[in-house]
């Protein structure tokens, strides 16, 4: 997080992190269009000539809170290739929040679980409280055949303890509520380690309000828990 | 360059110029001086000016040959240059009658600076205005009404649009711009980072080699020492307790054979214990080479009970053996495995009651996330099985307090049973560490006086 008292500017990052391919770059395009002109700036994407992210994707929010503050939400996603380690290392600097993103079909749940470890790894070594970290999780492709099951992901998310969320990012399902859900916790740590409210007279609900208005989804459901 | 990493972490612009080729800027304000006869200057946000296409006006050069007209002249453009507007576009007049259109240029939410349009001649405005008129005594009103037609006129409107259309072409260049900064920057972090890593790990390297070389040197010397000053005079002392226990030397009375064979009773505890204590040694310093290889678990097992039959024979007790079904393959070292069950089954049989039974098991298990935390519980779940051996004995069993030390080198649970039932004291230590080595973890479960359970994890090979 970064804030500038004399903009009354408050930046935010969050970080969409997981195996390759399991849909992060598409949460990123899916918020882009969802939401409204003017929040979002253009989506940039650094990526090779075969589409893999090289080093990251990025899409900027601009949202106006009470009291006039700016608060830039900037959300980053990570290569998930192994071989750029270095680089989910560099991109995951700073962040405030993560959200993970996870295949869920049955082939990829290994692929989810190391990367998962090598997030934590990442955290570690940036000197960042893994555990502290609000952390949110979703279960991208429920589209897709051989997949794990509704009841396998609920009954293991009630023995878990982050939010868990299921999305058909392609479609822009669930995509909302993942953000949401995550900037929700992310503020609360921030609120905790911050006293946003004392300093700004901002709180975190009408910011989330704003947030959810802005992204068209007054009333939308929140985590599949 | 300019923030530095904040800027890097946040892919964060603030200073224009940072991101934007001059060269460039200047060719699009040119190309719409072109188009629409329009004055451009673009400024950063600290008032550099990063691009300038304008002609001086007929008329501007007429009201600066005025003395009057120069120094409102300047006043004005002053005025124009310290404007920075947030909301959005505002128009400044000149005294001149022309305005000056004033866009601010705003990248992911945050001010980069402006950029100023004119001055021009609204098409709406017919007369030449007082202001300009009265501005200087010497005014020659007829070369300044010329002048002034000289100036191009544009519409409100369509001065709007114009400045839209150069914002959203300056919004691409910065965009375009801003990646290919962060894409040079992150190649460059990159490498950077990478090298840091490389640096790190030789140099872990190296002090792990240092070290390992000095500890080759002393266990060498250990293990020398050891197995020849202690080893060879102990082999004598049995062999020849040996010899006179079968009266080689002459026939012994009974109380000397009861002494000789106490000898070398004591001899062969010796001669174990000090093999405990070599293969300690050895997995202490890390030297211990465990040898995976798939290896059926229900094989072990009875192999395991077989081998113990025998001995549990003489005190009537029974080996069961209850082992699950349709159990993966375990990866490991053979040798090591079959001696910590070994072990663990021959310590159960001299611990149990004499008659009674003694249960080998094994089942499949989900290995626990091994932090000691639940994070990522729904990722981590079932990614990680093992095979959980165990060897159960209804014998004395082992205080609470006591479960943890039993696995510690030399415990004893009562200083006693090392007598009574002949263990080095060593055995489980190195089953721990032995079961460590793979990767798993090792415990006991007991209530005094209803017996003990020892368990031990062999994870599944990790396969990726
Ligand atoms: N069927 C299906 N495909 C998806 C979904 N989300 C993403 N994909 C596809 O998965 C592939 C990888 O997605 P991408 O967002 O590039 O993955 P990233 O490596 O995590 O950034 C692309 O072909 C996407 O179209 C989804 O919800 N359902
Ligand atoms: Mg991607």
């Amino acid at each position: 997080m970064q804030l500038d008292f004399k903009a009354r500017e408050l930046t935010i990052k969050l970080v969409y992190y997981g195996p390759a391919l399991s849909g992060k770059t598409t949460n990123l395009q899916a918020i882009h269009q969802l939401v409204s002109p003017g929040v979002a700036g253009r989506l940039m994407t650094l990526e090779t000539k075969d589409d893999r992210t090289l080093f990251f994707d990025l899409l900027p929010l601009t949202l106006t809170a009470g009291s006039g503050l700016q608060v830039r939400v900037k959300l980053f996603t990570v290569p998930g290739q192994v071989i750029h380690k270095s680089t989910r290392r560099l991109v995951l600097q700073g962040a405030d929040g993560v959200a993970f993103i996870a295949d869920s079909q049955r082939s990829e749940t290994k692929a989810n679980a190391q990367s998962f470890t090598d997030l934590r790894k990442n955290l570690k070594d940036n000197g960042l409280d893994a555990a502290a970290m609000p952390l949110v999780i979703q279960f991208n492709k429920r589209d897709l055949p051989d997949i794990r099951s509704d009841e396998e992901i609920d009954a293991l998310a009630t023995r878990g303890k982050e939010p868990v969320y299921k999305a058909i990012a392609i479609r822009g399902v669930g995509v909302l509520e993942t953000l949401v859900g995550l900037m929700r916790i992310t503020w609360a740590r921030l609120e905790a380690s911050h006293q946003l409210a004392d300093k700004f007279g901002v709180e975190g609900e009408p910011l989330l309000a704003e947030l959810r208005r802005h992204l068209g989804m007054e009333g939308a459901p929140g985590a599949v828990r | 360059m300019s923030g530095g990493l904040a800027d890097l972490t946040l892919a964060d612009v603030t200073r224009l110029e940072d991101i934007v080729d001059k060269g460039a800027l200047t060719e699009v304000c040119r190309s719409f001086f072109d188009l629409f006869s329009l004055p451009i200057r673009v400024f950063s946000n600290d008032g550099a000016l990063l691009a300038d296409v304008h002609e001086t006006r007929e008329i501007c050069r007429y009201v600066n040959t005025l003395s009057e007209g120069r120094r409102a002249c300047s006043t004005r453009v002053t005025e124009v240059k310290a404007l920075a507007p947030r909301g959005g576009a505002v128009e400044h007049p000149c005294f001149t009658g022309a305005v000056y259109r004033v866009v601010p240029i705003a990248y992911q939410g945050r001010m980069l600076g402006r950029f100023v349009v004119g001055p021009y001649f609204p098409a709406e405005t017919r007369e030449v205005p007082r202001s300009l008129l009265v501005l200087d005594p010497a005014l020659d009103r007829e070369a300044a009404r010329s002048a002034l037609a000289e100036m191009p006129r544009v519409r409100e409107e369509t001065a709007e649009r114009i400045a839209d259309h150069l914002t959203r072409i300056l919004d691409l260049i910065i965009f375009s711009g801003h990646r290919a900064f962060l894409t040079s920057e992150m190649h460059v972090a990159s490498v950077r980072e990478s090298f840091r890593e490389l640096t790190e790990k030789n140099e872990q390297l190296q002090e792990a080699f240092d070290k390992l070389q000095e500890l080759d040197r002393l266990k060498s010397n250990f293990l020398a020492t050891v197995s020849h000053e202690l080893r060879t005079p102990l082999t004598s002392i049995i062999g020849y307790s040996d010899m006179l226990a079968t009266g080689i030397a002459g026939e012994l009375n009974e109380e000397q054979a009861e002494f000789v064979e106490t000898i070398r009773g004591k001899g062969d505890h010796l001669l174990a214990l000090i093999s405990s204590l070599l293969d300690l040694g050895k997995l202490e310093q890390g030297k211990l080479r465990v040898k995976r290889e798939p290896m059926n678990v229900e094989l072990l097992v009875a192999e395991v009970a077989k081998t113990l039959a025998p001995l549990a024979q003489k005190r009537d007790v029974s080996i069961r053996v209850e082992v699950d079904g349709g159990l993966p393959d375990i990866s490991a070292d053979a040798v090591r495995i079959r001696q910590v069950l070994y072990n663990l089954t021959e310590n159960a049989v001299k611990f149990s009651p004499d008659g009674d039974a003694v249960t080998l098991g094994a089942r499949l298990v989900e290995l626990e996330a091994d932090d000691d935390d639940d994070m990522g519980f729904v990722l981590m779940a079932g990614t990680r099985s093992a095979v959980e051996l165990s060897v159960s004995d209804r014998g004395p069993g082992i205080p609470t307090d006591e479960q943890e030390r039993v696995f510690d080198a030399f415990y004893q649970v009562d200083g006693s049973s090392t007598r009574e039932h002949g263990g080095t004291g060593l055995g489980l230590s190195i089953v721990k560490r032995l079961v460590e080595a793979h990767g798993g973890s090792v415990w006991v479960e007991s209530v005094v006086g209803e017996g003990a359970t020892f368990r031990f994890t062999i994870p599944e090979a990790d396969d990726a």
